[in-house]
């Protein structure tokens, strides 16, 4: 074995350890950005599926929410694959929660006060059920809290009073900045 | 020791004893054995099982809340860089097996610290893509570090992103295909023949529920066809010219026929009532005739590999036809068969297959006898 050949290796160990480190950290940074920077919005949470957990993992939770359902009459051309990407344009009305008014295959037209794109992917198998309503998911269908707290969560989704709040970006990417339980916001994700 | 050098030695002293090797001969012989480095010794593998370990390790860490999130984040990269700094560091000091469990260690380290990000940020987008992001952080290990394990790792990896994204798009998902020729690439690069098989079964795993997800969703025809497509290739490969370089014919033939046998069977007994009907109640005549092809596939395959000494075409046939029989009598049982009549026909083919031995035997001797 020659000294270039050890040199080598080592050269070697340093650029995948770069590489591998460059995508976590990308993965992060691009996360801590985007829960930052992204615009604000509340969302309502229709439905909560808790599922317990242990001491360390706390309780899994599944949100459902009325923006997941989007109507298939204002799709392009009314077809959808499974888990095919959408952009779907959310309008907020004299002060009521957002609704999903249209979704497309691309990016559509920038955002206004009341206007703003989210980015989702199709949940329902091929070929979509005309009389069905198709479920977006946006990414923030689920969320860990404390091990029991899940109980409470539930409660307050029954009294219709649990929402979350999402950071958007100017992608359309969404992440759960918190919850919210009758207006007050708990669980605040902490960036680092 | 391994079993080529105890298979050898055996027959040293056979040969020896007829007067064929000198005594000289067999010590250059035995001394030449004795120098060569066993390929995968208890400490590797002890050494693997650790990276392995370590990997889940780190993982649990994932789900640990009382640090914080940097905290988490710090203490993995920290692991990472030692993984590889370690692997230069026994490298430098000769101990290559080491070096390369500590690179699947950092693989295993990277996957855990992707799952660690997208646990501690709550992201959902599209679960596959972690996988394919490990993958092809396994991919670069391997050629940079010139790894089997890293590349074993990869094709893992990619078989189970392929899965988890066909299963969530309901699709073919052919892009599988591109990391896929990647991953062969480097197995040739590598001149290592094992990893070509674990490529081979890599696609395999792709291949066989193509089926499910191309045109209508029963398409297991295209299967068999692929199938077929690829022992043809493969008979095409005997060239000498390349056989010589690399002699993959036969197992290129073998992986066609497991394919082509695989499309089959799934139309026979997994997805058959989305093609037939009920079972009670499906067509006698089209069943009867997609098990007379296989059967007759199998056969075939069988005298194919009696003929070209094709040692693992024979015993997939085997088991193929093995599976083929049993599956056909637990389907017939009670109803369409009677269980002695079924044994009968299943006797009759056994009959023809070892008459089919014997001419090809004969002939063989014959042959030789001539050449002699």
């Amino acid at each position: 074995m020659t000294i270039s050949r050890k040199a080598l290796f080592a050269v070697a160990m340093a650029v995948i350890a770069l590489a591998q480190t460059g995508v976590l950290a990308y993965m992060a940074t691009d996360r801590v950005q985007l829960l930052r920077d992204g615009r604000e919005i509340t969302l309502p949470v229709e439905t909560i599926y808790v599922y317990p957990g242990d001491p360390l993992r706390g309780d899994y939770v599944q949100l459902m929410y009325p923006v997941g359902r989007v109507p298939l009459n204002v799709l392009e051309d009314a077809k959808a694959r499974r888990n095919e990407v959408f952009y779907v344009v959310l309008e907020r009305r004299n002060g009521n929660p957002w609704q999903p008014v249209e979704w497309h295959r691309s990016m559509p037209l920038p955002d206004g006060a009341d206007r703003l794109v989210m980015r989702g992917r199709s949940d329902t198998a091929t070929p979509i059920p005309s009389h069905r309503l198709p479920l977006i998911r946006y990414g923030i269908e689920s969320y860990v809290v404390p091990q029991g707290e899940g109980e409470k969560l539930q409660a307050a989704s029954r009294s219709k009073k649990l929402a979350v709040l999402v950071a958007v970006d100017k992608g359309g990417n969404a992440a759960i900045k918190g919850l919210i339980i009758d207006g007050k916001l708990q669980y605040e994700e902490p960036l680092f | 020791m391994s079993w080529y050098r105890t298979r050898v030695e055996g027959d040293l002293a056979k040969w020896q004893s007829a007067g064929w090797v000198t005594e000289a001969g067999v010590a250059a012989i035995k001394a030449d054995l004795a120098s060569r480095r066993p390929t995968i010794g208890a400490a590797t593998i002890f050494a693997v099982l650790g990276a392995i370990l370590f990997g889940f390790a780190v993982m649990s860490l994932a789900n640990w809340n009382a640090m914080s999130k940097l905290a988490r984040l710090s203490l993995l990269l920290a692991a990472l860089w030692a993984c590889y700094g370690g692997a230069a560091y026994v490298f430098a000091r000769r101990l290559e097996a080491f070096a390369h469990s500590a690179v699947l260690g950092g693989i295993a380290v990277y996957g855990a610290g992707i799952k660690l990000v997208a646990q501690m940020y709550h992201m959902h987008g599209n679960p596959p893509d972690a996988d394919l992001l490990w993958a092809l952080g396994a991919l670069l290990a391997a050629v940079l570090a010139r790894s089997r394990a890293a590349l074993a790792a990869a094709l893992v990896l990619l078989s189970s992103w392929a899965r988890l994204e066909r299963e969530l798009s309901a699709d073919p998902h052919w892009i599988f295909l591109a990391p896929w020729v990647a991953a062969i690439a480097v197995a040739a690069s590598l001149r290592w023949r094992p990893g070509l098989h674990l490529a081979a079964l890599s696609l395999l795993t792709w291949l066989v529920p193509l089926g499910y997800y191309a045109l209508d969703n029963h398409a297991h025809w295209v299967v068999v066809v692929i199938g077929g497509g690829i022992a043809l290739t493969g008979a095409g490969l005997t060239v000498p010219a390349i056989e010589r370089r690399v002699g993959v014919s036969q197992a290129v033939i073998a992986y066609g026929l497991a394919v082509a046998f695989a499309g089959l069977y799934i139309m026979q007994f997994v997805d058959d009532i989305a093609l037939f009907g009920p079972r009670d109640a499906q067509p006698l005549g089209q069943v009867a005739a997609l098990a007379a092809v296989t059967l007759i596939l199998l056969v075939g395959a069988m005298y194919l590999a009696l003929a070209t000494d094709n040692r693992g075409l024979l015993w997939l046939a085997f088991a193929a036809f093995a599976l083929q029989i049993f599956s056909l009598y637990s389907r017939m049982v009670g109803t369409q068969l009677e269980t002695s009549l079924f044994f009968l026909v299943a006797a009759l083919f056994a009959g023809v297959l070892a008459w089919a031995a014997y001419r090809l035997h004969l002939r063989q001797a014959r042959a030789s006898e001539a050449s002699a």
